[in-house]
């Protein structure tokens, strides 16, 4: 009896979330250019706090799955979650995650812009809010860790910086040339070809939802920008670029035979800007996404956030972490690992830029406030949606009218559905 | 004529006044463990899975079988089934003719042990490498530009123009499905030349005294031995078509458009994309009650015994 009177009064006086200091954290990551800066530095905090990091790594589709089902379940299998920035909604709307504000003191550091928080910020904080989200408070519910935007990339060595979409065209046309392409589309089926359209359709002055979640993806400025990439850039484009992903993108830039194309960031680090397997290091420069006839280049958020699940134990011992891994010290160590930063004075650090020559490009990206995907949780549903339809214009078994309208109509019953 | 005793065996004493003897009681003690397992890795999810489609996909509402109205209501659905079905036309007849061909071939031809042991080493290397391995491998074979496939081709003269493997309908399945055919038909090969090797020597020998050909040999007695093989071919390779994935979503993503959306593809997206569960439990349970038909309608046709 005493013994179970112990217990019980040991855990009523446990703090919520667990405030006593855990043998060890366990982290889901992505597997890939994401996570090894995060690797790297991991060892570092066992050494400083005796708290061991163990990395669970995961490829990307398989994460999303491990989450959901882990989430789903409730299980505090983990501590410490790495998310992409279009899975947000989801988590947000399902409350899978602990809030870092109100529960662990969590604020705006001035150095990090803010929309870096904003995308961890559920529900968001400007921008189309879900119905479901409507009136609820908002909390910071992800910390960045990678800042990718998704930026701009040209051969510097042939040809000047472009400016606008126009000229991206231009460009391609004028330096396509036999097993040298103007552009490459990477236009893989579903995420792929939405990553690399999006850009263009925000660009283009189009979008896929309004202010109020009515599809917009069927109107004249999205059909223009869906026109523009399955006709004219696709004139200059690789061959096969139905089937392309990033991978095959970064190989066809690596050995030579592209012109230009939209990059992450995590594409430089590991392939282009890599000398052990690229040709044409020093060759290649990185700009803020060009302007098209709107006026302007909206590039894309693709952050990678930390987050604590609710079931986990330990979470004011992983919001210690998280606070550890984004200061600027330990971002540094971070940054000469590989890691891609969101923290301007990093990003404009002369002497970083010089070793990561996309750094400014990433600074300015961030400085014009780039699009986030919409902040849905039918997200990953509407993107299948767009994606293949998409990629069935871009093969030419659909034309472009036809498959934005097979695409609208089914995401409005999609959205219908889900209460939109 | 010779009276004929039939001795009966003397009735097992039973222990004790239970309903069965100590052999049986050790028989179920056993089996308890195996059925078990299989009730937690088999029927407990199923009965899950079963829950889960009368359930609304967001929270616990029983729906009836709303789910099921939906899931099949849904033209996706019958995309993927006729992908599925041009996907299983095309790699189960050419990996039971290569497996069997190849069988055949190594039965008859090679009487060397070190030989046909090397045989067994080489088929057995497809069928352990991951299938998102082989995946990646195949796309950078297939991919234009640089893809050895279109390389050796243009070589060859066979074509002059570099073929868009993965991004035209046309060819975007059979591409696929090649990928398939490679990994598997090693695993035809294998159960079939086993199954050769159990063939009685002594009905060929009184064949071929009766001056039965090579063909004859293999149509009338091999291949009578070999059918229930065959059967059990058909079943696994036919559940593994209702189970491919990793290969053809590294190489097309399921496009170009739907294209290439085998059924487990589309079942993926209905729960992770779509997060529809309840819809995608319902149709996991509609595909394994009409799988289920197809095997016992395939057994009752196909012979899985030798007579």
């Amino acid at each position: 009896m005493l013994v179970i009177a112990a217990l019980l009064i040991g855990a009523c006086q446990q703090a919520p979330g667990g405030g006593q200091k855990p043998a060890k954290l366990t982290i889901a990551a992505v597997q890939g250019n994401e996570d090894a800066a995060l690797k790297a530095v991991a060892p570092l905090y066992e050494q400083k706090t005796g708290i061991k990091i163990e990395i669970v790594e995961f490829p990307y589709d398989q994460l999303y799955e491990k989450l959901v089902t882990t989430f789903k379940a409730n299980s505090a299998t983990y501590d410490l979650v790495m998310m992409d920035d279009p899975w947000m909604p989801k988590f947000g709307t399902d409350e899978s995650l602990q809030p870092l504000d109100s529960s662990y003191g969590f604020k705006r550091d001035s150095d990090i812009p803010d929309v870096v928080y904003d995308v961890g910020t559920w529900p968001p904080p400007r921008g189309a809010v879900p119905p479901a989200a409507k009136g609820k408070a908002a909390h910071l519910i992800g910390i960045t860790i990678v800042g990718n935007v998704e930026m701009f990339m040209y051969r510097s060595d042939k040809g000047a910086a472009p400016k606008t979409w126009d000229e991206v065209k231009a460009n391609a046309d004028k330096n396509k040339a036999a097993n040298f392409y103007g552009y490459l589309v990477r236009g893989k089926a579903t995420n792929p070809i939405v990553a690399d359209f999006l850009p263009i359709l925000w660009s283009f002055g189009g979008d896929v939802f309004d202010q109020n979640w009515a599809v917009t993806i069927d109107n004249a400025a999205s059909l223009k920008a869906v026109k523009f990439l399955v006709q004219d850039l696709k004139a200059a484009a690789q061959p096969g670029p139905e089937s392309t992903d990033a991978a095959d993108r970064d190989r066809l830039m690596a050995i030579g035979q592209g012109y230009q194309s939209t990059v992450w960031p995590g594409e430089i680090t590991s392939v282009i800007q890599n000398a052990s397997v690229s040709q044409v290091v020093g060759k290649v420069a990185y700009i803020p996404m060009p302007a098209g006839p709107s006026g302007k280049g909206v590039g894309m958020m693709g952050n990678w956030l930390l987050g604590v699940p609710k079931a986990s134990p330990n979470g004011q011992a992983a919001a210690d972490f998280i606070t550890w891994l984004t200061s600027t010290d330990t971002q540094k160590t971070y940054v000469e690992n590989g890691g891609i930063p969101a923290r301007k004075s990093l990003l404009n650090d002369a002497a970083l830029n010089q070793k990561n020559p996309y750094f400014s490009a990433l600074a300015k990206s961030l400085d014009a406030v780039p699009n986030w995907r919409p902040r849905t949780d039918q997200w990953n549903a509407v993107e299948t949606i767009l994606g293949t339809n998409l990629n069935a214009a871009l093969a030419g078994t659909a034309t472009p009218e036809a498959a934005v309208q097979k695409a609208a109509d089914a995401i409005r019953t999609l959205m219908k559905g889900a209460g939109y | 004529m010779a009276n004929v005793t039939h001795v009966r065996p003397a009735p097992v004493k039973r222990a004790g006044a239970g309903r069965f003897t100590r052999q049986e009681r050790l028989a179920y003690t056993m089996l308890v463990p195996i059925l078990g397992s299989i009730f937690l890795i088999v029927t407990y999810p199923f009965v899950l899975a079963v829950i889960q489609s009368l359930q609304a996909t967001n929270g616990a509402a029983f729906v009836g079988l709303q789910n099921y109205v939906t899931g099949l209501e849904n033209p996706l659905l019958y995309e993927a089934l006729g992908a599925t079905g041009i996907y299983a036309a095309l790699v189960l007849p050419t990996e039971i003719l290569l497996g069997l061909g190849l069988a055949l071939a190594v039965h008859r031809a090679i009487k060397s042990t070190a030989l046909r042991a090397l045989f067994f080493g080489m088929a057995i290397v497809p069928l352990v490498i991951p299938p998102i391995a082989v995946g990646v491998i195949a796309r950078l074979m297939y991919a234009p530009s640089y893809g050895v496939i279109n390389h050796i081709l243009m070589l060859t003269g066979v074509t002059h123009d570099e073929i868009n493997w993965l991004g035209q309908p046309i060819t975007a399945m059979p591409a696929v499905a090649s990928v398939d055919v490679w990994q598997w038909t090693p695993f035809v090969y294998l159960v079939l030349f086993s199954g050769f090797l159990t063939v009685p020597r002594d009905e060929i020998e009184a064949a071929q005294v009766d001056g039965a050909s090579g063909w004859a040999q293999f149509w009338r007695i091999e291949l009578y031995y070999l059918r229930p093989l065959l059967v059990l071919i058909v079943f696994f390779r036919l559940a593994d078509v209702l189970r491919v994935f990793d290969h053809v979503f590294i190489l097309t993503g399921g496009g170009p458009g739907n294209t290439t959306q085998l059924l487990s593809l589309y079942l993926y997206r209905v729960e992770f994309k779509f997060s529809d569960y309840g819809q995608a439990a319902a149709l996991a349970v509609v595909v394994l009650i009409a799988i289920s038909v197809v095997y016992s309608l395939v057994t009752r046709v196909l012979p899985l015994e030798r007579k």
